[in-house]
């Protein structure tokens, strides 16, 4: 699809939640559908309804979408203007860009997000409240169910249009949790739905499936089978897992890592270069993280969480990140260290690392050995062959110290190369414009 | 150095009416509003007299009931801000039972109120003795402080008010078999959580929370669904063991309220309007009258104005807002609760029995909330029936 003029994609995401509440006088399997479908039809009206609202977050824009009302705002504006009129947030840690890149086109620039609301309040007089009462013995069905959709749309759109395509996706998503819940019924067990977003290889872009909530991902198999093959995906990489859930920049990731802070770095420039680098998320390990005072030993440790941490957030793995202790143990438990290993100070090196990487996620890993750092040159088609099918972090470690290698910048005429490197030794907070200043990349 | 309380002339002039009238100690409620460092004393409501005691002994229960029952009929804003007695007998004698008067009221209040506490609430009491002999007003807080007294005229004037009319649409699960009043609270709880988090809108647009209200006679409000806390809880914990539960019964409540709070100053801050008076105001009518109506005796004959086809769900009317403005006042208000077999004679002499106000049937609005109808007919499950305007109300059919 070629696009004519540079317009920029915005993403707008609305939550909100439902209550789902009925009464159920049997917990007959056909009498709980019954109920359970009329009560679903009467949360799609409510989202029809004149009382559904759309607020956006940070502005003072309010929607009434099936009543025309717009506040703050016209119908017919393009959507980008919305981006206009919001608040600046306070910087956080953990996520946000220190600098912004020119030129650089990101899927990710910019998400708008709104809130559904119901309006609980109408122009009177009114009714008083009338109370009616069932005694029986029976049951209760109460559950919220979280809504979360999002649409992709041209800056050019217009508000109308986003808010038209936002009630159906909000309804089309109230029939996938209908469908999910009556699915995963057992006799008059139910579990609420969860919706989660995917960001799937262009041209498919952002998919919205809704999964039964608190059913691990092994039991989800069948499920993730079939949307492999509904968008045309390879089966062997994951897309589905809850790990791969696409997480939208204006999140706050809740373990307070910073993901990919090479991102916010420029790429160096290479006669005939070209760039090999990590694909997907990780998340930076160094010194002095999660109260653990490891300064001036724990250099691989840190740079085995980093990759251990590329393995869970693809969704390989389902084991977090392991810490210095969980990491000496497996050591001990495959007989490469003693007993009183565990609780040390000890420093560990690649083999440790490839041993660890085994036992604890069951991974496989090719060490490379080079005599002397000026050997690695040599590397340098190795290298970027494995950020390129691969894609994984590289460990790096010699003599008393490691690094992550995280890409490389190589040029096949010139054979000259350049390495983007993570660096463990970093000792202070998670201040993205601080690391990225500092912090050295090694040529 | 301490709380100023401001009290209207027109209290000051009752007060020394009562004086002069009554031969035995009379004691009451002082009702009024408190803001920052100031409060502000709009009525003072004498204690009924009660048959059964010898009226020689201040009755502390007596006095407590008083002031429950006098706390559903204020409006939001205004709360029971002390006690007073109006004797001649010595201070000392006196300031020991109007201590004990104030510590239970005190406790009553902060017992029966039905929205989650703020930081900055005031939960002092304070005690008046008027001694008619020598006409001293010793006034304290509870911790015995002696706290400042004003008299100022106009006192009930210059009241910014915010109003709304709330649609209540509840299903209530029941615990066992019979509503009481535990299980009713407890089934509003989530209800409740979701006002006191719902965003408002003054006159159509969201206000930020330190900017003043210029001219809001009208809010609409919008109801923020779950805010993120509780939202993310249910998502890491979804045990499917809390979706079905067993239950005796449910309860619904449909239809709508009438809120109002009252704002002393000229430019009250957004926040305490919307977030604090209004929608406590909110919770607590509606919770007063689920209460009111489940306390009762269940079938009474009187409260069933018609049967449905199905045998287990008569739907009653929940008692009705009456409004009653204050004389004292141009801008003030207070409430009684209507039900279905009363006529407006017993609201007058009820709002005479309980606040000390004067009025007459003409002066009291029943405009802001109609009578329901009740429908003919199993409509429990469609939500849509027991809701409506005015222009499209469902009338009962003959039988």
């Amino acid at each position: 699809m070629v696009v004519a003029e540079p317009t920029t994609l915005i993403i707008f995401r609305v939550k909100g939640s439902l209550e789902l509440r009925c009464h159920l006088d049997s917990t007959e399997t056909s009498h709980i559908q019954k109920v359970l479908s009329r009560t679903f039809e009467n949360l799609r009206a409510q989202i029809k309804s004149e009382s559904c609202v759309f607020t956006v977050c940070n502005t003072p824009v309010i929607i009434w979408p099936n009543k025309d009302v717009y506040e703050d705002i016209t119908p017919d504006s393009p959507c980008e203007d919305v981006l206009q009129r919001i608040q600046s947030d306070e910087p956080e840690s953990g996520g946000k860009r220190a600098t912004k890149k020119k030129g650089k086109k990101d899927l990710s620039a910019s998400v708008i997000s709104l809130r559904l609301m119901m309006e609980v309040t109408k122009p009177g007089p009114l009714s008083a409240p009338v109370i009616s009462k069932t005694v029986q013995k029976s049951h209760f069905l109460s559950a919220t169910l979280p809504l979360d959709c999002a649409v992709r749309t041209h800056s050019k759109d217009t508000i109308k249009d986003v808010c038209d395509r936002l009630l159906e996706a909000l309804t089309q998503q109230l029939c996938e949790m209908e469908k999910v819940m009556l699915q995963h019924m057992k006799g008059s067990t139910l579990l609420t739905a969860e919706p989660l977003h995917f960001l799937l290889p262009e041209p498919k872009g952002l998919v919205t499936v809704v999964f039964p909530a608190g059913v691990p991902d092994k039991e989800l198999e069948a499920q993730r089978r079939e949307l492999h093959q509904r968008f045309k995906l390879p089966n062997d990489r994951p897309y589905f897992r809850r790990a791969n859930a696409y997480h939208f920049p204006n999140e706050h990731y809740k373990d307070g890592y910073l993901r990919n802070p090479h991102h916010a770095l420029t790429h160096p420039t290479l006669e005939n270069g070209k760039v090999f680098m990590v694909q997907g998320i990780y998340s930076y390990h160094h010194y002095m993280q999660d109260r653990m005072d490891d300064n001036g030993w724990g250099c691989a440790y840190r740079s085995l969480q980093t990759i251990c941490s590329w393995f869970q957030q693809q969704g390989y793995v389902e084991q977090p990140v392991p810490s210095h202790k969980e990491i000496q143990q497996a050591l001990v438990d495959v007989g490469d260290k003693q007993a009183n290993f565990v609780g040390s100070r000890q420093w560990i090196g690649s083999i440790e690392v490839q041993a660890v990487l085994n036992h604890l996620l069951g991974i496989t890993s090719k060490i490379m050995f080079v005599s002397q750092g000026s050997e690695l040159a040599s590397k340098g088609r190795e290298l970027a062959n494995h950020f390129l099918t691969e894609g994984t972090p590289i460990m790096i470690g010699g003599g008393v110290l490691a690094h992550t290698i995280l890409g490389v910048a190589w040029s096949e005429s010139t054979g000259q190369i350049r390495y983007l490197i993570l660096d463990p030794h970093y000792t202070g907070s998670e201040d993205l414009q601080v690391i990225t200043e500092k912090v050295p990349a090694c040529t | 150095m301490g709380r100023v309380y401001i009290v209207d002339e027109d209290v000051e002039e009752y007060l020394s009416k009562l004086c002069s009238q009554q031969a035995g100690p009379v004691t009451g409620l002082l009702i009024g509003q408190s803001s920052g460092q100031r409060d502000f004393v709009v009525i003072a409501a004498p204690t009924p007299k009660d048959e059964e005691s010898a009226g020689k002994t201040v009755d502390k229960e007596w006095v407590s009931e008083h002031a429950r029952q006098v706390s559903r009929m204020l409006l939001g804003g205004l709360t029971v801000l002390g006690v007073f007695m109006i004797t001649d007998a010595d201070a000392k004698d006196t300031i020991t039972t109007l201590r004990q008067l104030v510590f239970a009221v005190e406790n009553l209040i902060s017992s029966e109120q039905k929205w989650s506490p703020a930081e900055d609430d005031v939960t002092d009491c304070v005690t008046l003795h008027v001694n008619p002999k020598t006409r001293k007003y010793p006034f304290f807080n509870s911790a015995a402080k002696p706290a400042d007294l004003k008299y100022q005229s106009g006192v009930g004037s210059c009241w910014t008010t915010v109003s709304c009319w709330l649609n209540v649409d509840l299903l209530i699960p029941l615990p066992d078999s019979r509503a009481s009043k535990e299980n009713s609270q407890k089934g509003l709880k989530v209800w409740t959580r979701q006002i006191e988090n719902a965003v408002c809108l003054i006159d159509g647009k969201k206000l930020p929370e330190d900017s003043e209200l210029t001219s809001g006679q009208v809010v609409s409000k919008r109801q923020d669904l779950f805010d993120k806390k509780a939202l993310s809880e249910i998502i890491s914990k979804p045990r499917s063991a809390d979706v079905v539960q067993p239950c005796g019964g449910s309860v619904t409540v449909r239809g709508a309220v009438h809120c109002r709070a009252f704002l002393h100053t000229h430019k009250p801050k957004v926040k305490l309007a919307e977030k604090v008076l209004l929608k406590r105001d909110a919770i607590s009518t509606v919770a007063t009258r689920v209460q009111m109506l489940l306390d009762e005796p269940l079938a009474s004959e009187e409260q069933i104005k018609d049967f449905s086809e199905r045998e287990n769900c008569p739907e009653f009317c929940l008692p009705r807002r009456i409004f009653c403005p204050l004389k004292s006042s141009g801008s003030l208000y207070v409430c009684d609760y209507q039900f279905s077999d009363e006529g407006l004679s017993e609201i007058v002499d009820r709002l005479k029995e309980m606040l000390g106000v004067d009025t007459a049937e003409e002066d009291l609005d029943t405009t802001q909330e109609m009578t329901a109808e009740i429908t003919q007919g199993a409509f429990m499950a469609a939500a849509a029936a027991l809701l409506a305007t005015a222009a499209s109300m469902m009338y009962y059919s003959d039988m």
